[in-house]
Formats: structure tokens, sequence, C-alpha cells
């Protein structure tokens, strides 16, 4: 009898693999669906103000979170699906549209993760529903502690990790030895809460405060503002000015002639992304704390750079929350792919014990008590091309304290354990 | 209805459907064409009758498809020429960006670059599925937030942004014509008025007096040319889906400017 051949086929190979994709088509239908039915991919959902006053530093997390939901999908996706990223804009208004768009996403579109926001307003608004509806937020902005979730992984700085060593090197020999702080923030919760605990930092070491000003967010004018740095014989600005406020900010500044030999600036909203939007001549000599930058010089960061400026272009820049944008996603990959799940407390669980993340601001991992990250502390000059040249940095990475003992005695949090430990009631 | 037809490669529809008027032309002829037969049978001269009705309905059918498949054809063109007229609008949009001081301009044409490789990447697969990409008005949204933050010091930055604005207004109006031609398609009535003329067809064909393998042969032909201009209206309906669609090719000449020019 002749067999029915193709190429060097026979029946029998054609039915031993008719057979087996049978039973590999039969196969999702037996084994546990890891994403709800009629959904091929697993969602999550990105939630930043890509309109409005923080649309300048927002809308750069975006594109991270994208870029590496890009690169998962073209190795493979997470646990055999391909990520959907779901897309909202918070559009630069903290207390009705970010929880809205929350909502959205995690009532409406299911999404197993998100990542998003960037202001302490905007992640406090929408804090309670990640709470109420047991969802998880990664957050990839330094802010100012004074808080722990079990819904939030925080992969961002913490004032031990940013603000805190930066005082101590501005005061130190190092650093100049600088006595004289002056104060300027835009005036909603992460600027108050981060003087707060610098002005208490400052009062340990007997450094003093001449001077503590607050713009709006968005705000442009700040004549007045420098105006009353001038006058108090400052010898250092701490500013924690966001967004687009900036701009009016180092240009009054450079316009008064205050550069970075006479009183200079330290800044810890300021990353590369914002100082593409203000001159050079406006910025330079002036300094930033963050835990990353552009110019670090290894292997992930050479690597991360060129992708970012391949796909976006060789002017786009990378920055601090950039970077801890792009690293959040691939720590959930991680943390889903160890639990074998999607589910948010396996994989909040799974995140605890993940083994170091090679990122490309070196090593770094969550820690399960308080849902942070170990990060590492880097100071930076700006340089004329609007880059940073690292002054100093951290010998290795430094644990994350959410409520630095100095301004909130006795707080703690350990999710693995008790969760929150209430200390002294504090007012701000 | 029958979108999933433009997730199966173009080569399988093509075989579907042809293939499909053909086999079902070939089981009419094996089992209704004996009943249908006897119709006419009574009449002397039948086929000569049949003929005569196939060529005058023919007429009006072959007229019907090919209004059809032009239309098919213009509504593709049209929707081929509003997506160049956007990726034109976005080029002279990104000319004029330059004309801003720096690095005011910069932000425009970072905003541009993003609108545009969201097209490519994220707004094109979800239009050959049928969805209207959402992503694309936020981004709009900001660049025209950011064009409107400009305070003009001089007449020549007035002008500047002034015309930016004019130029903006045409793009917008170009990137809806693109979003409306997502659900543009041929009526399904007249889907419906198409296939029951194929159907009429294959009846007045099951009703010639013939030896069988004639009719295999005769209308099998006959219902493979039908299946194919089926095929060829399908294919070119719906421009921006399918293998047989609109590319962002357009888009992705601007946006290879955009980054070969991004210092």
């Amino acid at each position: 009898m002749k067999s029915f051949q193709s190429g060097s086929q026979t029946r029998r190979d054609w039915l031993k693999q008719g057979g087996k994709a049978a039973a590999l088509a039969a196969l999702p239908g037996c084994s546990t669906r890891l994403v709800p039915v009629g959904q091929n991919t697993v969602k999550v959902g990105l939630l930043h103000s890509q309109t409005g006053t923080m649309a300048i530093s927002e809308t750069s997390l975006r594109d991270a979170g994208l870029l590496a939901i890009e690169e998962i999908n073209a190795a493979g996706g997470v646990l055999g699906y391909p990520i959907e990223p779901v897309v909202e804009d918070g559009r630069s208004r903290f207390s009705d549209e970010f929880p809205r768009q929350a909502r959205k996403l995690l009532s409406d579109e299911k999404v197993a993760a998100v990542f998003g926001c960037w202001t302490s307003s905007s992640r406090k608004a929408v804090l309670p529903l990640f709470e109420q509806l047991n969802g998880l937020l990664f957050y990839p902005v330094q802010y100012e502690g004074n808080e722990s979730s079990k819904n939030i992984i925080y992969t961002g700085a913490t004032p031990n990790q940013q603000i805190l060593p930066a005082l101590d090197w501005f005061t130190s020999a190092a650093g100049g030895s600088h006595k004289r702080f002056y104060l300027v923030g835009a005036d909603y919760v992460y600027p108050r809460t981060a003087n707060f605990i610098v002005k208490k930092h400052l009062e340990s070491h007997g450094v003093s405060v001449v001077g503590e000003q607050y713009a709006a967010l968005g705000q442009q004018d700040f004549k007045d503002i420098v105006n009353a740095i001038k006058k108090s014989d400052a010898d250092i600005i701490l500013s924690t000015i966001n967004g687009d406020s900036n701009l009016g900010f180092y240009s009054v500044l450079a316009a008064q002639g205050i550069t970075a030999d006479r009183i200079p600036v330290l800044a810890t909203s300021v990353g590369e992304d914002e100082l593409r939007s203000l001159l050079p001549s406006q910025v330079q000599g002036h300094y930033s704390a963050w835990t990353y930058f552009q110019s670090l010089d290894n292997p992930q960061n050479k690597r991360f750079v060129d992708l970012w400026k391949r796909e976006f272009g060789r002017d786009r820049v990378t920055d601090d929350p950039i970077e801890a944008a792009y690293t959040q996603v691939y720590l959930w990959k991680l943390a889903a792919e160890k639990a074998g799940s999607f589910e948010v407390d396996k994989v909040r669980k799974a995140l605890g014990s993940l083994a170091p993340f090679d990122a490309p601001s070196g090593k770094v991992k969550i820690d399960p008590k308080t849902q942070h990250m170990y990060k590492h502390f880097r100071l930076g000059k700006v340089r004329e091309d609007r880059q940073f040249e690292i002054v100093h940095e951290s010998p290795d990475w430094i644990a994350p304290f959410p409520y630095p003992q100095v301004a909130f005695p006795g707080w703690k949090c350990d999710w693995t354990s008790d969760g929150l430990t209430q200390g002294e009631p504090v007012a701000i | 209805m029958f979108y999933w037809i433009y997730d199966i490669p173009i080569w399988q529809l093509a075989v579907l459907i042809s293939g499909g008027f053909v086999l079902v032309y070939w089981i009419g002829a094996i089992f209704l064409s004996p009943i249908l037969r006897r119709l006419v049978r009574s009449t002397a001269g039948s086929n000569d009758v049949v003929g005569y009705i196939l060529s005058s309905f023919g007429v009006f059918y072959g007229l019907l498809l090919g209004l059809i498949a032009i239309a098919a054809h213009q509504n593709y063109t049209d929707v081929e020429e509003a997506v160049a007229k956007e990726a034109i609008a976005l080029s002279a949009l990104y000319q004029d960006s330059k004309a801003f001081p720096e690095p005011f301009g910069q932000n425009l044409r970072w905003l541009l670059r993003d609108y545009t490789r969201y097209v490519i990447k994220y707004a094109w697969p979800l239009q050959q599925k049928g969805v209207v990409p959402q992503g694309g008005r936020v981004r709009v949204v900001a660049f025209h937030e950011k064009l409107l933050s400009f305070e003009p010091q001089t007449s020549r930055e007035s002008i500047i942004q002034a015309e930016t604005l004019r130029q903006f207004n045409h793009f917008f109006e170009c990137r809806r014509m693109r979003l409306h031609s997502i659900t543009t398609c041929i009526p399904p009535i007249m889907w419906y008025v198409v296939g029951v003329g194929a159907l009429i067809n294959l009846v007045i064909v099951w009703m010639f007096d013939m030896r069988l393998i004639t009719q295999f042969a005769l209308g099998g032909l006959l219902s493979l040319f039908l299946g194919t201009m089926m095929f060829l209206i399908a294919a070119m309906d719906n421009p921006l889906r399918g293998e047989v669609s609109v590319t962002p090719e357009a888009f992705e000449d601007v946006h290879r400017i955009m980054m070969d020019e991004a210092y």
C-alpha cells in the first residue's frame, strides 16, 4: 500500500504530529488559567500624567515602562503571556483624575499591576483604592517616606537613600561645610514632608535653616522667592520643586545672578529629563541627589541608555525615575515568574525573596519588610552638556527606611510580621 | 461580523473564499441540480432559456460586482491618501518646530516623535484589529498644550507660533480622517445583495442540463471566478485591516527622518 507522504514524512508522522497538536490545544483548557477567561494577554496599567504640568517629567516614565514591556514581550512575555499595557493619563490632576483612572484600571481593566504616579499627592490619592481593591502599585519616584502600604512597591529612594546623605555631604568638609540652608519646594505633600525631615536632620547636626518657601505646582514666577533667598544669606538652596516650575525657578535664579559658585542648588527632583528643558547656562554647576545618573559607567547602564536612545532618539536622556520605571517592570516580571502567578498576594510575596537584580543603577533588591528598594546614593553636578558628573556615591547600597527616626521616632513597618508600628504622633 | 477573515493569511483567505464557492457549486451540482433541472425540463430547449436568463442576469450582476470592486478600491485609495496626508502634515509640523527657540523647539519635536512612534508601534496593530486607538489623542493634547504654553517675545516668534498652530489644525484634521477611516467599509446591505446575486448565479447554472463532469468543469470555473471577485472585494474592504491593508510606511519614513535628525 502506498503511504501518504510529504517530503520525508509518512502518514504515521502526520498522525503523530496531529495527535501532539491536539493534545497541546486541549492543554490550556485543563491547566489553570493565569489570566481571566477570554484574555490571551496579561494586562498591566501605566498611570502617569501625560498632559498638564507634570507631563514634562512623567511622560518619560510611561515611555520607560513601555520600553521594558516591549523588551519582555519580544523575549516571550511573562509565564507565556504577552504583556498588554493599558496606558491612562492622570492629567496632572492628582485628587480626582488619578483615582478615577486607577479605579478604571483595577476594576474595569483588571490589570495585574499598575506602574505609575510621580507626585506624592497622586500616590496618596490612589493608595486607598489599591488597598480596597487589593491592587499592586509600583511607584518609581524618590519620595518623602512616612508611608508604607502592603499594596505599594516603592522603587524610588527614601529620604535616607537620597536627601539625608546629600545633606551630610554638603555639611562635611568635602562638600564645602555649608551651614545655612534655604528650603524651596512645591506646595504639596512631598516637599512639605521632606523639608520637615530635613529640618529635623539638620537641627540634630547643628546646621541652621535660614528660610523656607513654597510655590504652587506649575508656578513660573519665582522673583519673590529668589529675592528672599538673596536677602537670607543662605549658602546653599535645597530645592524640592517639581515639574515645569523648575524652568521658572532656574531661569529667575540665573537672571538674578545666583550661580552655582555663589549659592549652589541641591535639587531632589531635577534629573537629566528635566534639564533638557533648561538652558545649560542656567543650571551648570548646580547639584542633584539621586540614586542613578545617565553618566553611570557600567555595562547594564550602557545597554539601557543605548536602547533608550535607539528607541526614542539620540537627544533623549535617561534619569533616576526613568531607570526605576524601567527596572520595576522587570522586578514584577521576575516576581510573577517566581510565584508562577499574576495574583497580587503571590507576586508581592515573591518580590521580597527575589535575588538581587542587575539594574542600570547597579544591584537592587526589594526589602520584604518595607517593600522599598535597596539603592545606592549618588550626588551629581550638572555639566555643560546637561549631564551629571558624579561627585560622590555611597560605597554600597543603602537599606530603605521609610520612617527616618530623627523625624518619626518609633515608627516602623514590617510587612513580613506586624505590619505598621506607629510611634509618637507627628504633626507636619 | 466576518472580521476574522482579516486575521488569516491572504493566500488562505483566497483559497477559502474561491475554493468555498467551487465546493458549494459542486455539492449543489450533485444534490440540487437534478431537482432544479426538473423545474425547466418541460420546456423545449431549456438550456437556451436558462442561458438567456443567465446572460441577462450576468450583465446586472457583473455591473454590480464591478462597481463594488471599484468602490472598495476607492475606499482603499482614500484611506491611503488620508494616511499620507497626515504623515506629510506631521512632517511639516516637525519642520515648523525647528523655528522655535531651543530648548522649547526640541521639546516640541520630542512630542511629535513620540506621537509618530506610537502610531507605528501601537496604533497600527490596533487599527488592524478594527480598534480605534486612544493613545494618540493624549499625545496630540500634550503637543497642543506645549505649543500654547509658548510665550512669544518677538513678532517673529508670534508669527512662528501662529503658523505652527495653523499647521497643527491641519494635522489634526488629517488625523481625524485616518481615525474615521478605521471603520470605513462596504455597508452590510451591499454584501447581502452581492451574496444573494452570487447564489442566484449558481442556482441558474445548476439548472443547465449537462453531464455532471461538464457541470463540474464549467460551473466550477464560473464559481471560481465569482469567489475570486468576492475575495478581491473582501480583501480590499476595511482598508486598515488584514494583509491587503494600508501600511504605516508613510509614518515610518517620517519617523526615520525624525530619528536621523535627533541630536
